[in-house]
């Protein structure tokens, strides 16, 4: 008897010991690891483990609430510069201490892009941004060309956490000099000052953290956490009932009972701060008659999709708003409706002949896009549109043939300007791939609703956003998909309401494994 | 000593020539209910194989739990009755094969006349077509051909023809140059027969019972090559149904419904089965050589 427990006893040490290490089966890992050209579902998942903002924000609460990162303090000294106090005992992941240099080396590597990946990001969403400057070791100024409304949420991006300078420019070529190659190489081997470092990286197949010792605030939970790409989703959820992992990402609502069934696993989800989209090709020879294209929104029932597809979990919206945007959340507006009567008569108006309208969709990106895209050409034939699906993995959105497909538009940051704005903004990337137009008065609009300082001002200004949207239409919010993760029951995990849309966070507070 | 004695000799022939009877008459018997469920499928089917209903989705076949009335095999995953689409598809499936199945025969039997009558480098180059379509491994192929062109049923016809095309060639460049060696070929020849009117009278006649063998047995392979691409998703796309696409499609619910699946997969499982059996059949039923075995 004594023998049974001492074995049992020494069976369970490498237990406890290995109950700090976790793996995640994930749908999608990521090809690279550079915050500042990234702002994918694939890759927001993995950022905020290695990687810190200057100023970062309460992630368990869906307010905005800020809280001091690498800055301890910041204040704006006059309308358009913000000077913020750098916190002193940083290192990175190599050892070196983080100063101004690295601060004002990050930040401007965005704002005054060159390497093209930058200059994308820099330009949708940090475009008021001139310049960073140091003052002194500890102390950087950031200025901007007009007066800003979005301060903390703008210097809180993923886009802008920060990276070593001297470790950077010598990845490759001259070490005094930050070049396109340096950028390239650092994305293939990342490092930040965060509370876990990158082991090991290898793209689209996986991602190894270890516990970083020398993190400036509360040390990581885990010793270890390794992510493995499962693309299948029958395969995830194979390798969790087998134990091969302990969480997986992307789990269908059709799973979650499969899931729950199992007494040792558990699920935890959300409606994500994410819209899933049907976007329309404004200048499709087809489709120009904004009167086909509000047609095709208005045929659509989405709560029926939101109750067939999602249990009745996801969101489905009135207009393009969510909560988390506070004081500037407008869930009174109603730009998008279901009303099949108005789109049979808008088709007769039109004089559609019943031309055959296509919707692409890849087979497995999103989360029930293949089954959407049927039921919503299934739907369309309801009215008398002639829909066809076309399933193709390759994006066609920049295609000028391309009539409607599904897309995905995130909440980057807690504002509309960081959901609707990053993607239908003048010049921005819908009107760049052709497929929607903007004028001088959609301009003037949106000029008021992004730099007003009056939040009521930029309310007004959003809601005659949304009425040029309902009047010539090129996007219809679907839903806020309900994503699910799952687990065993021992990994105490969910996601947080604070984050953008799949961060697996994995700092102290957020995770912890029950000693079982 | 009587029953040893039957043990130890072979049982009289006609014993084991009764029981694959049975099989071959209910293999036929299921051909032919299985061509007529296909041809007949629109008069068959209680829904639309395209009719969605959202509120009544993954709904199990009669006699379980759940049930949506009317549904006898239950829904799929946009709450489509599996019964309509899996005949739908069976229908699909066949048209697709047949159509390949016949394009095959076409192109290798004209290739393989060619070869066997022209003889020379026209029949080198022909068999060395055949060799190469032998040592390729035709799905990687196929799969390659629907990835560059996109799938369309056209060339999803096209691919599925040229996957069975070299058997043909085989078969027909051999009979040719069997029957050529016959002696009343040789008296056609000397009465003044031309080498078309030799072709179409003489030579194809003796040609159609193994071509309708080589037909039958072509025909399950490219069922499977078929069910193969849709199931990978490169075949007939969605919504359409096809019996792979059927399994392909449903494979992700396998745990919480597997009637999507298994009710396609079953079909195919059949239609192989029994169309292989036909191929037997046809084989021993017009193949001189084993008529007499």
């Amino acid at each position: 008897m004594f023998r049974l427990m001492l074995t049992t006893t020494l069976a369970m040490l490498p237990l406890a010991a290995g109950a700090q290490e976790i793996t995640v089966g994930a749908a999608n890992v990521t090809p690279f690891l550079d915050p500042g050209r990234d702002h994918s579902n694939v890759g927001s998942q993995f950022y905020y483990n290695s990687f810190d903002t200057l100023i970062n924000r309460d992630h368990s609460k869906l307010e905005s609430k800020w809280v001091p990162a690498l800055a301890t303090s910041w204040e704006l000294i006059e309308p358009t510069v913000m000077e913020l106090t750098l916190r002193e005992d940083v290192i990175f992941h190599n050892g070196d201490p983080m100063t101004a240099d690295d601060v004002v080396f990050s930040l401007n590597r965005m704002f005054q892009a060159t390497f093209p990946p930058y200059v994308v990001r820099a330009k949708d969403r940090l475009g008021n941004f001139t310049e960073a400057e140091k003052v002194d070791d500890y102390t950087v100024r950031i200025h901007a060309a007009r007066e800003e409304p979005l301060w903390e949420t703008l210097i809180s991006l993923q886009q802008i956490m920060i990276i070593p300078e001297v470790y950077t420019k010598a990845l490759t070529g001259d070490p005094e000099l930050a070049e396109d190659g340096d950028y390239e190489a650092f994305a293939l081997a990342p490092m930040g000052t965060g509370p876990y470092r990158v082991a090991d990286l290898q793209p689209g197949e996986k991602l190894v953290w270890e516990r970083f010792n020398g993190f400036w605030g509360e040390i990581a939970p885990l010793e270890r956490a390794t992510v493995v790409q499962i693309a299948e989703t029958a395969s995830r959820v194979t390798a969790l009932k087998t134990g091969e992992v302990d969480i997986i990402t992307n789990v269908a609502p059709d799973q979650i009972s499969l899931i729950e069934r199992d007494p040792n696993l558990k699920t935890e989800g959300t409606a994500t701060a994410l819209f899933h989209v049907m976007i329309m090709n404004q200048n499709h020879p087809k489709l120009q008659d904004p009167r086909i294209r509000q047609a095709m929104s208005l045929a659509i029932d989405r709560d029926a999709l939101n109750e067939a597809l999602w249990l009745g979990k996801a969101v489905v919206p009135s207009t393009h708003t969510m909560e988390e945007m506070g004081a500037l959340h407008q869930p009174e507006l109603t730009t998008f409706e279901y009303d099949p009567e108005r789109a049979k008569a808008l088709l007769e108006e039109a004089g559609y002949d019943g031309f055959e309208i296509t919707y692409d969709t890849a087979a497995t990106y999103y989360t029930n896009g293949l089954l959407a895209a049927q039921a919503i050409t299934e739907m369309w034939s309801a009215v008398g549109i002639n829909g066809r699906v076309n399933v193709q993995d390759q994006w066609s959105g920049d295609d000028p043939e391309m009539m409607a497909r599904n897309w995905s538009n995130p909440m980057y940051f807690s504002d509309p300007f960081g959901s609707f704005g990053v993607m239908w903004a003048p010049e921005g990337p819908s009107e760049s791939e052709g497929r929607f137009n903007t004028d001088a008065e959609y301009a003037e609009k949106w000029e008021r609703f992004r730099f007003s300082t009056d939040i009521d001002a930029r309310k007004a200004a959003y809601a005659e956003l949304m009425e040029e949207m309902k009047a010539d239409p090129v996007v219809l919010p679907l839903y806020r998909p309900f994503e699910s993760w799952a687990m065993k029951r021992s990994v105490n995990w969910a996601p947080m309401p604070g984050h953008i849309p799949y961060v697996l966070d994995f700092r102290a507070g957020s995770i912890s494994l029950a000693d079982s | 000593m009587a029953n040893l004695t039957d043990a130890i000799l072979p049982r009289p022939s006609n014993r084991t020539g009764n029981d694959r009877n049975i099989i071959q008459k209910a293999a036929i018997l299921l051909a032919v209910l299985l061509a007529v469920a296909a041809i007949f499928a629109p008069l068959l089917t209680p829904f639309d194989s395209l009719e969605q209903s959202l509120l009544s989705r993954l709904r199990p076949p009669l006699g379980f739990e759940r049930h949506a009335p009317g549904h006898l095999l239950g829904t799929d995953e946009l709450g489509r009755d599996v019964l309509s689409r899996a005949l739908y598809g069976l229908r699909l499936t066949l048209a697709l094969a047949f159509a390949g199945a016949v394009l095959g025969l076409l192109l290798g039997g004209l290739l393989g006349l060619v070869a066997g009558l022209r003889r020379g480098w026209v029949e080198d180059l022909v068999m060395a077509l055949v060799d190469m379509q032998i040592a390729i491994p035709f799905t990687l192929v196929a799969l390659l051909v629907l990835a560059v062109m996109g799938s369309s049923l056209t060339v999803l016809v096209l691919v599925l023809g040229i996957a069975g095309w070299e058997q043909y060639a085989r078969i027909v460049r051999g009979e040719v140059r069997r029957i050529a060696a016959q002696p009343f070929l040789e008296a056609a020849r000397t009465a003044g027969s031309g080498p078309l009117y030799t072709a179409c009278y003489h030579v194809l006649p003796n040609l159609i019972s193994p071509l309708v063998v080589q037909f039958t047995l072509a025909l399950s392979n490219i069922v499977i090559l078929e069910s193969t691409l849709s199931f990978l998703g490169l075949g007939v796309q969605p919504p359409q149904p096809s019996l792979g696409s059927m399994v392909g499609l449903g494979r992700d619910y396998m745990p919480t419904a597997p009637w999507i699946v298994l009710t396609p997969a079953l079909l195919i499982l059949l239609l192989t089965f029994t169309v292989q059996i036909l191929g037997d059949w046809l084989r021993d039923h017009t193949d001189v050589r084993l008529r007499d075995r």
